[in-house]
């Protein structure tokens, strides 16, 4: 009676659900009389125990029927899998427990991500568990969608297919893989023309390599091995390319490793993340960065003699961009020119890169092209820029206004659409829409009821990538295998096996695709590939790879020999911007929605925007010089208007954007996709004119009029203060202190600052007395016992504020999100939050600047928040731990008043029940409780992992080894910036981190004496 | 037709003493307290309305199974060394031996037979399916890992909460395992951990 997905249908497991807290369960939730009615009719024998007072529910434990070879109860098995949320390909690993996927975590196996994941990544999981994902097949029958069967839904596909023989298109988001095959030859066959189309596609890239060495693809760059990193507008810790093997690069380099780190310059009109994590911001106008990178290449070749010989025939170009030249078109100096040339060269081996769709003005291609050159002249081709790397290269725009002017000429009758949203994520003024519209047979292969699903006739629902056999081939030499982990939630189908059935409807197609399955044909592919390999068994061969998530040695091309194009133009054009506003419109591509593809997933709306710490909407940034001029403040709704659109929306007043530019997220503002994503946001692509410059859209194209409204919209910050107020929370200190081995009291000192505020003498005594007593009382009971006491480092040096951890510890930790109007009130429940800080910037010409600290439950060993409690909830364990026991807490909130840190949440409603809504309930840690309304709650050091670590060496009786006990937050991690481990155990990798003259507490001078450790920022 | 009933009890019968010896050896640890239990009594479905405890879909006996015939709580209950979850025996698993014995008496071949129709009705999506009736359902907020308790306690554990579940005609609640007295006052004869944050996460 209790309406489930099918996943407990014929292998119900103990049906225990101790995830799920009793008001959640569906027979006591919403009980009303005439339910309850209704349930006792229908449970008959079960009625009997149900009556009298007692109000326990009947459960009952349904057996499987044979024993599952994979699942054992209780015991998490594991399946290796490749991440789609976007076209890096990481490896996952996806921990299931009794038959579902509870949490995502990386490979470390696999070359991309090396074990770790991304926000987008961890939140797969929320796409795959979505309410509203398409549960069946659908057709649209006068203006509403009905259901039918998959064989007549196939069926359909096939015959309106065939009749529009000749005049089919199918637009496809998927990576190249078996399954992209399968559909080019598909597509073919049906005399189709198939578009593979990815909104964030670095066209401009491309060009400009072909343009500059003759090669039409993108290289890999090595951000591990570079010393000095100039980034012109390309964000490449957040969207731009593979993030995650870029950060862990960044992580590694431009990290203190205790004697140098490399430096990173960062030019662009916005601060955002990557340019918060660099050490130097130049905000250029957008479209003058090319002038710089060519301006740096002339000083490299004129002063330099060991470049590349080809490289001396742009010599006489590039004599043109002088540093006074350049410094007229950019706003720096010729020396800053100079010494940035210089610095570059010197600190061999560079990088310079550029692209992203920050910086995808008109110009982009001139700009790509001048960076490639620069790159080139400063000897980092075959260094740090890596060719050969086998990228895939989608379509693009131009094929999309091909398509769409095919469409409204009548050449396009039929279109199937697969992984890809045009509707959204195309500029209003492309008119897809209205083509789209014309066309007598759509169809979309979708999970979600997106603005393209909407518009189709007929919806065929694809499996989600963790219910479906596939494969993807994200560059040379990685194949990633994807394997079904579990039961399909809904009524859908592997779109491989809808190609291929509708095929079998398709007389003259039958023999052409005569595999029965989509499962039958991808390991006919893997047979072939084996024997290619000359692997002996070819049955042996798939077992490894899936096993192991893919096979990643494969060959790799030998990287070409890169040469200059002899004549290759150096000439720039300004770009030019569509209107005559007075600002220039800046769409920035956010690390949570990507391309709008994020924004069903309430993991990602209620993760802060690294930068702004905005969630749930949208916003317009605005430098506080322009909100002057406009008399705007924070959340006064403005509108702006171009010469294709307008949009109201709700200011933010940013330091970090140039005076002449107005900035806003992209990713939101959808008409459909769920009840998440409707109607949440603007997007700016209403915005932007749809012509294309050389086969790329380009995003900063327009200039905007901004108009006050009489609107007001609170933003949904988490931030208290965006400053530090002399707090010392988020420390740093110059390299050259760092060199010295300066503790973080003796580098304010340089600087003239003093730490904190001296104690007394009096008070410096009480405390050297307090501690004493502590370490009496550490020899008393339980902690006596040798027990490990927990502990960890964060090395800020290293930490970029990216917020993986924050969506990693929602998975871990059973955290509901509380939406936006919890959040206004400051009620979100985040344990693990990214605070930010800003630095400088008030006074005219200050720099500015933005330093992040994660901030979690410090367990603190002498910790406020335990002596208030009047119920003793909130405890200190043996093992170091503050604890917090959900089912001795009454909610009297004293601990979160008294906590210094602020790091403890409470639950005001019943977040759990609205936040794990039915499917998403699935998703729940059977190992963590999920905690009821009235009850405080925090960080608890993934105390779950530990325990279960401790089980496991038991069993295996062994002690606890250093590593065995990871936390989420840590797994997650791309920078490798979190270590958690026995701080009693000296050889222990945590201890080694401490070791460390950076080391400093939060608030330290508190006396709580806090678990976390963290090691200062170091600025290059 | 009823030759073949003969025939059928004939050959269970043979199965029993071939198996007996078998499940008895395997119970060599088998508490003292058991060694001498005698033949369940005799019962039938119409008698567990009477009995203590929750009627079950099937008149389950474990005093038949774990008392007359010793056999190991750990074989039908497979996952309890190794996880949190003891695991309860899957279908597959009762027709192991049920596909052979089909009964002594009238009111044990009638819930065989009950057992059987549930594995021959698996395959049909309509028909009813096994549900056994919880008894013991510990609270959300406690964790109770039973593999750190059988690895502590040996394999004989089982009763030490769920009661001399051998003698059992049908299964009750012998201990109210919410009730945290219950736990602690274990924990503190055997001197182990008391920490909240042991059971409560």
């Amino acid at each position: 009676m209790t309406v489930r997905p099918v996943i407990t249908r014929d292998q119900g497991s103990e049906d225990r659900d101790q995830g799920a807290s009793p008001e959640l369960s569906p027979l006591t939730a919403d009980l009303s009389r005439r339910r309850f009615l209704t349930v006792l009719g229908v449970a008959g024998a079960g009625s009997a125990a149900l009556s009298g007072c007692s109000t326990a529910k009947v459960e009952k434990l349904i057996p499987y029927l044979v024993q599952s070879e994979d699942q054992v109860p209780g015991i998490p098995t594991w399946y290796a899998s490749t991440c789609t949320e976007c076209s890096a390909g990481c490896g996952v690993h996806v921990k299931t427990r009794e038959a579902r996927a509870i949490k995502l975590e990386g490979n470390p196996e696999h070359p991309v991500n090396a074990g770790t994941l991304c926000q987008r990544g961890q939140a797969a999981l929320q796409g795959l568990y979505n309410p509203g994902r398409i549960k069946g097949p659908l057709q649209k029958q006068r203006g509403a969608f009905q259901s039918l069967l998959w064989d007549e839904a196939i069926g359909r596909l096939a015959q309106q297919f065939q009749n529009a023989r000749g005049k089919v298109a199918v637009i496809s988001g998927a990576g190249p893989g078996s399954f992209d095959d399968l559909l080019a030859a598909w597509t073919q066959a049906q005399g189709g023309r198939l578009i593979r189309y990815q909104p964030f596609d670095r066209a401009p890239e491309r060009a400009a390599n072909l343009r500059v060495f003759g090669l039409d693809e993108l290289p890999l760059y090595d951000f591990a091995t570079a010393r000095y990193i100039v980034s012109f507008g390309a964000d490449f810790l957040e969207t731009w390319g593979p993030v995650i093997e870029q950060q862990r690069g960044f992580a590694q380099s431009h990290g203190f490793n205790g004697k140098s780190m490399a430096r990173h310059v960062y030019a662009g009109p916005r601060m955002d993340l990557t340019a918060m994590n660099a050490d130097e911001w130049h905000p250029l106008l957008p479209g003058s960065e090319a002038s710089l990178a060519l301006g740096m290449a002339g000083v490299i070749l004129g002063e330099r003699t060991t470049a590349p010989q080809d490289a001396n025939a742009l010599a006489a170009s590039l004599a043109a961009y002088t540093p006074e030249k350049v410094a007229q078109d950019t706003g720096l100096t010729p020396d800053a020119i100079r010494k940035l040339a210089r610095e570059f060269v010197s600190a061999a081996p560079s990088l310079a890169v550029a692209g992203g769709i920050g910086a995808q003005h008109r110009g982009a291609v001139d700009l790509c092209a001048a960076v490639a050159i620069l790159n080139y002249v400063a000897g980092n081709v075959g260094q740090t820029v890596r060719f050969g790397a086998g990228l895939p290269k989608p379509d693009g725009y131009a094929a999309m206004q091909q398509l769409i002017a095919a469409m409204n000429a009548g050449e396009v009758t039929a279109v199937l659409v697969h992984d890809a949203n045009p509707l959204y994520a195309l500029p209003r003024s492309a008119r897809f829409a209205e083509a789209f519209a014309k066309l007598p047979f759509k169809a979309s292969t979708s999970l979600f009821l997106d603005e393209t699903a909407a518009a189709c006739d007929l919806l065929l629902p694809a499996h989600h990538a963790l219910e479906r056999w596939d494969d993807l081939r994200p560059r040379a030499g990685v194949l990633g295998l994807m394997q079904p982990v579990m039961t399909p939630v809904f009524d859908t189908l592997a779109p491989g096996d809808v190609l291929l059935r509708a095929a079998q409807k398709t007389p003259d197609l039958k023999a052409q695709f005569p595999a029965p399955s989509f499962e039958a044909h991808l390991k006919q592919k893997w047979a072939e590939l084996a024997r290619s390999r000359g692997a002996a068994d070819t049955e042996q061969f798939w077992r490894d790879a899936l096993q192991h998530g893919g096979i990643f040695n494969g060959a790799v091309a030998t990287p070409p020999a890169v040469r200059l194009v002899p004549t290759v133009p150096t000439v720039l054009t300004a770009p030019s911007f569509d209107g005559d506003g007075e600002l220039i419109l800046l769409p920035v591509p956010s690390s949570m929605y990507f391309d709008g593809r994020g924004a069903n997933r309430p993991w990602l709306l209620e993760n802060p925007d690294p930068v702004t710490k905005i969630t749930w909407g949208s916003w317009a940034e605005l430098n506080p010089e322009t909100a002057r001029r406009l008399d705007v403040r924070e959340g006064e709704i403005i509108r702006v208007t171009s010469p294709h659109g307008s949009i109201d929306v709700p200011v933010y007043v940013y330091p970090g954007v140039r005076p002449d530019v107005v900035a806003i997220p992209l990713g939101l503002g959808h008409t459909e996709f769920g009840e998440y994503a409707k109607g949440l946001g603007v997007n700016p692509l209403d915005l932007l004119g749809a012509g294309s410059v050389e086969g790329f859209l380009p995003y900063v194209a327009t200039r905007v009029s901004i108009a006050t409204t009489l609107g007001f919209h609170k933003l949904a910050k988490t931030e208290g203060n965006p400053r530090q107020l002399g707090r010392h929370i988020a420390e740093a200190m110059p390299l050259a202190h760092a060199e010295q081995g300066y503790t973080v009291e003796e580098s304010l000192k340089q600087v003239g600052e003093e730490e904190h505020a001296v104690n007394t003498a009096r008070e410096a005594e009480a405390i050297a007395g307090f501690r004493a007593s502590q370490v009496e009382k550490t020899k008393l009971g339980a902690y006596a016992e040798e027990l490990p006491k927990w502990g960890m480092v964060i090395d800020l040096a290293k930490c970029t504020g990216c917020s993986a951890c924050v969506t990693a510890c929602y998975a871990e930790n059973n955290i509901p999100w509380v939406g936006y109007d919890n959040v206004t009130r400051g009620r979100e429940m985040s344990w693990m939050r990214i605070e930010r800080y800003f630095e400088g910037g008030v006074e005219p010409g200050e720099p500015f600047a933005a330093r992040v600290v994660p901030m979690l439950c410090q367990h603190c060993d002498n910790a406020p928040c335990e002596p208030v409690c009047p119920v003793y909830a909130a405890y200190h364990t043996a093992d170091g731990l503050n604890g917090q026991v959900y089912n001795r807490c009454v909610g009297t909130r004293y601990c979160s008043n008294n906590c210094p840190y602020k790091v403890r949440y409470f639950n005001w409603f019943p977040f759990a029940k609205r936040a794990f809504q039915a499917p998403l309930d699935l998703q729940l840690n059977p190992d963590v409780t999920v905690r009821a309304r009235g009850v405080m709650e925090k960080c608890t050091f993934c105390v779950q992992r530990i325990r279960g670590a401790q089980h496991q060496a038991r069993l295996e009786d062994r002690p606890l080894a250093d590593g065995d006990v990871r936390t989420a937050c840590q797994q997650a991690c791309p920078s490798g910036a979190i270590v958690f481990g026995n701080v009693k155990d000296p050889e222990s990798r945590v201890v080694r981190a401490a070791e460390d003259h950076r080391e400093y507490h939060v608030l330290g001078e508190l006396n709580v004496r806090p678990s976390v450790t963290y090691l200062a920022k170091v600025q290059a | 037709m009823r030759k073949l009933v003969v025939v059928g009890t004939i050959l269970s019968a043979a199965a029993l003493v071939v198996l007996l010896p078998v499940l008895r050896s395997g119970s060599a640890q088998q508490p003292p307290a058991l060694a001498d239990s005698l033949a369940a009594p005799r019962l039938s479905v119409a008698d567990s309305g009477s009995l203590r405890g929750p009627r079950q879909p099937i008149f389950f006996r474990h005093d038949i199974h774990a008392g007359q015939y010793k056999m190991q709580c750990q074989y039908c209950h497979y996952s309890v060394g190794a996880s949190s979850e003891p695991g309860i025996p899957t279908l597959q698993t009762c027709m192991g031996c049920h596909t052979v014995i089909g009964g002594t008496d009238s009111t044990h071949r009638a819930e065989i037979k009950k057992l059987r129709q549930f594995w021959s009705d698996s395959a049909d999506a309509s028909k009813p399916k096994l549900e056994w009736v919880r008894i013991h359902s510990l609270a959300r907020f406690a964790h109770f890992p039973h593999m750190r308790h059988v690895k502590a306690m040996g394999p004989n554990a089982c009763q030490t909460c769920h009661g001399d579940v051998a003698r059992m005609a049908q299964v009750f609640k012998v201990n109210n395992v919410n009730n945290m007295g219950f736990c602690i006052s274990c924990h503190l004869t055997r001197k182990v951990n008391r920490d909240c944050t042991a059971c409560h996460y």
